[in-house]
């Protein structure tokens, strides 16, 4: 546990940390300031997490806003971080982090097809890659009803009712 | 265009027999379903002991296996492989999803209702259905072909325009020619 | 020169499951490659936050279709993270033999699924008989060949059938009996020797850009690079087991950690059946009143474990409502099976992509999601 709360403290005493949970006893997440992730994903990725595990979103439909969400995993000590920012949910815009995680080019176009978040710098990620010939909002986004898209793009089979309750139609 | 299996000519029913005998099913996994089919087709359950095989190519085989659940963008790899295999040609669906979409009913990515883009022969219902289901689809495939009745192939080139109407409706354009935005 | 584009699936004998690869070819020389996923989109993170916490234990299986079981670990051990949902000590131990008999499986199927690439396909015929064995026992356990919905939150969902100990047991030492044939017909085999070593290396280097775990990394950084150490779930802490580690990773060294890791996973079984409490509770009650109601309190937590092909995880948000707000699946495969192929196949020759995505574990459900 002791380098659990070195980390901390570290983080801690070099950033402004909005807020800390501790979901596990080998994980630990941060909230920043968006214009705070670059720098403290560099620093992290030099002091051991070097594997950039996933890059996700989170749509806060209620409080307007989008969440990033970097997991970093240190094979050493087994410590995953999770880095947080939030965006705002009108023009969600992020510098992309290609340069300091490699890895994070398909993570982003990822995000970007099913929430729409822009990634500057990362050209690629506007194209679409699991979709194709999409024409609806980003369909991960809270507002999306997916079962109202199917009724309307796939026919559904009709089957005999066998029993129907009291004053049901059909 | 005969529809009506009375109406077979003798040499039309001298084919069915010997199709019926021998069934070559193309290698496109396109669900989870396809899991289930390596067992069937090795030294376990041995398909192969009653006439049903393994084929590399569309233009070679005579059945499509849809296994499980289609995407809307797999849809249109199905339809392209569909079109290029040669007359006669039989589809069996396999598993619940292409029967009325399975677990995945509500989802904004996956079809439905198989037969309404593509003549379905035999359903196997089931999740997943087991190698004996898949052994068992074959052999009531066959029974339908020596029988004249597994038409699907010839209700498709009748009804080309109905088809045709329904993929569009689901899949906006059927052919795409830029997949990577390049 | 000419550049010619040629397709590798999605209906191509040389490709696991629906996924497709479009090479730009100059003679036999990949020059550009392109994955091309979604093939197998479900949509389930969205399909997910419409379902209950109880009914998408019915959903989560069929993200992977080959290792379905570590699907539910993971859902299940966030949940109980998020819950602070105390599992029965029994419940650990029949989950650990669960997973190991669902790793056996795809390494079998990938150990002998070389076959496929390499014209040897004497290789799938064995181990896919040899891994119907161990369906077998998870049919008897759980009542299904393939989804099994055995895991669930707070245990798993019922205890072992009577005398399963013993039929594990006979199946684990068959299969033990069978390997060394298998190291013959595989490991030897001057065929495969000769189109996997020294091919297709991945350097250290490399694994870390991509964020490669699993096998891929072990075998370049000749570090114990696993979660089962690293971060241990379950009871892997108190087995004994060894991470097989090697310094040069081409495909015949991922080749032969497939095959040295069914061999740690025959042991750690071995140990689990010896351990376990022979009788207990298996599940824990995770909610007073019908399970339609429960919830899982206010949080967001990342559960990982170790599967076939590395760190695979979800990210969970619950906003302690009856349905997830949000989960978020790592495939294991997504850095080597998008970003990998773009950058790392040009270069190679075009017979040895599907040698790429053999050893390297490209798993397309997983990536599709």
């Amino acid at each position: 546990m002791n380098s659990m709360n070195k980390i901390i403290e570290d983080i801690k005493s070099k950033y402004n940390v909005l807020n800390i949970e501790q979901p596990t006893k080998q994980q630990v997440s941060f909230d920043f300031e968006s214009r705070d992730i670059h720098a403290i994903l560099a620093y992290l990725k030099s002091i051991g997490w070097n594997q950039l595990t996933f890059l996700t979103c989170v749509d806060f439909i209620d409080d307007k806003e989008f969440q990033l969400v970097f997991i970093l995993m240190n094979w050493e000590t087994g410590i995953t971080i999770q880095v947080r920012t939030r965006l705002d949910r009108e023009k969600p815009l992020f510098k992309t982090i290609v340069p300091i995680f490699p890895g994070a080019k398909f993570y982003e176009r990822d995000v970007h097809e099913f929430f729409g978040v822009e990634f500057e710098g990362n050209e690629d990620s506007k194209k679409g890659l699991f979709l194709e010939l999409w024409d609806d909002i980003p369909p991960m986004r809270k507002d999306f009803d997916p079962q109202k898209y199917s009724d309307k793009k796939y026919a559904k089979r009709d089957y005999n009712v066998d029993f129907k309750k009291e004053g049901e139609e059909r | 265009m005969v529809l009506d299996e009375k109406d077979r000519k003798t040499w039309e029913e001298l084919g069915d027999f010997f199709r019926g005998k021998s069934m070559w099913m193309m290698h496109f996994c396109t669900g989870c379903g396809a899991i289930e089919l390596p067992p069937a087709m090795t030294s376990r359950f041995d398909m192969e002991r009653i006439g049903m095989g393994p084929m590399a190519t569309p233009r070679q085989s005579d059945v499509l296996l849809v296994t499980g659940y289609l995407s809307a963008k797999t849809l249109r790899r199905v339809i392209y492989s569909y079109e290029q295999m040669l007359n006669p040609k039989y589809v069996i669906g396999f598993g619940s999803c292409t029967l009325n979409g399975g677990v995945y009913y509500d989802s904004y990515s996956t079809i439905n209702k198989l037969d309404n883009y593509i003549p379905v022969d035999v359903f196997v219902a089931g999740c997943m259905p087991r190698p004996e289901a898949v052994m068992n689809a074959f052999k009531d495939l066959m029974d339908k072909i020596k029988a004249g009745t597994a038409n699907g192939w010839k209700k498709y080139q009748e009804n080309k325009e109905w088809y045709e109407e329904n993929q569009k409706l689901a899949l906006g354009e059927v052919d795409v020619k830029d997949e990577f935005h390049e | 020169m000419r550049e010619l584009k040629l397709f590798l699936g999605p209906n191509h004998p040389g490709m696991h499951g629906n996924f497709s690869v479009h090479l730009y070819v100059d003679g036999d020389i990949v020059k550009r490659a392109r994955p091309l996923p979604g093939m197998l989109h479900r949509g389930f993170e969205k399909l997910m936050e419409r379902r209950l916490w109880t009914n998408n234990i019915a959903l989560i299986p069929r993200i992977c279709v080959v290792e379905p079981d570590i699907n539910e670990m993971v859902y299940a051990m966030g949940a109980e993270a998020l819950g602070n949902i105390e599992v029965p000590e029994r419940a650990h131990w029949i989950r650990m033999i669960i997973l190991e008999l669902a790793r056996i499986g795809i390494h079998m199927m990938a150990f002998g699924g070389i076959g496929g690439p390499t014209g040897l396909y004497t290789g799938p015929n064995w181990a896919i008989t040899e891994r119907d064995l161990i369906l077998d026992i998870f049919e008897e356990i759980t009542g299904a060949r393939v989804y099994h919905m055995y895991i669930v939150v707070g245990g798993v969902r019922k205890d072992l059938p009577k005398g399963i100990e013993k039929k594990i047991e006979n199946v684990l030492d068959k299969l033990e009996g069978r390997l060394s044939e298998y190291e013959d017909l595989i490991l030897r085999n001057s065929t495969i020797i000769n189109r996997t070593k020294d091919n297709i290396v991945l350097p250290e280097e490399v694994a870390r850009e991509l964020g490669v775990t699993g096998i891929g990394l072990r075998t370049s950084s000749g570090k114990a690079y696993d979660i089962r150490k690293v971060d241990p779930y379950a009871r892997y802490d108190q087995v004994e087991f060894e991470v097989p580690v090697a310094n040069y990773s081409d495909a015949y060294t991922r080749l032969e950690t497939k095959y040295k890791e069914v061999k740690q996973s025959i042991r750690i079984i071995r140990q689990v059946l010896e351990k376990m409490p022979k009788d207990g509770p298996v599940r824990a009650k995770v909610s007073t009143g019908s399970a339609l109601k429960w919830r899982i309190p206010k949080g967001q937590v990342f559960s990982h474990i170790e599967s076939s092909r590395g760190e695979y995880g979800y990210y969970i948000v619950s906003d302690g409502s009856r349905q997830p707000y949000r989960i978020a699946v790592r495939g294991a495969s997504y850095p080597q099976g998008l970003l990998g192929i773009e950058k790392y196949l040009p270069g190679t020759r075009l017979d040895d992509v599907a040698i790429w995505l053999d050893t390297m574990g490209v798993c397309a459900p997983e990536i599709d999601r």
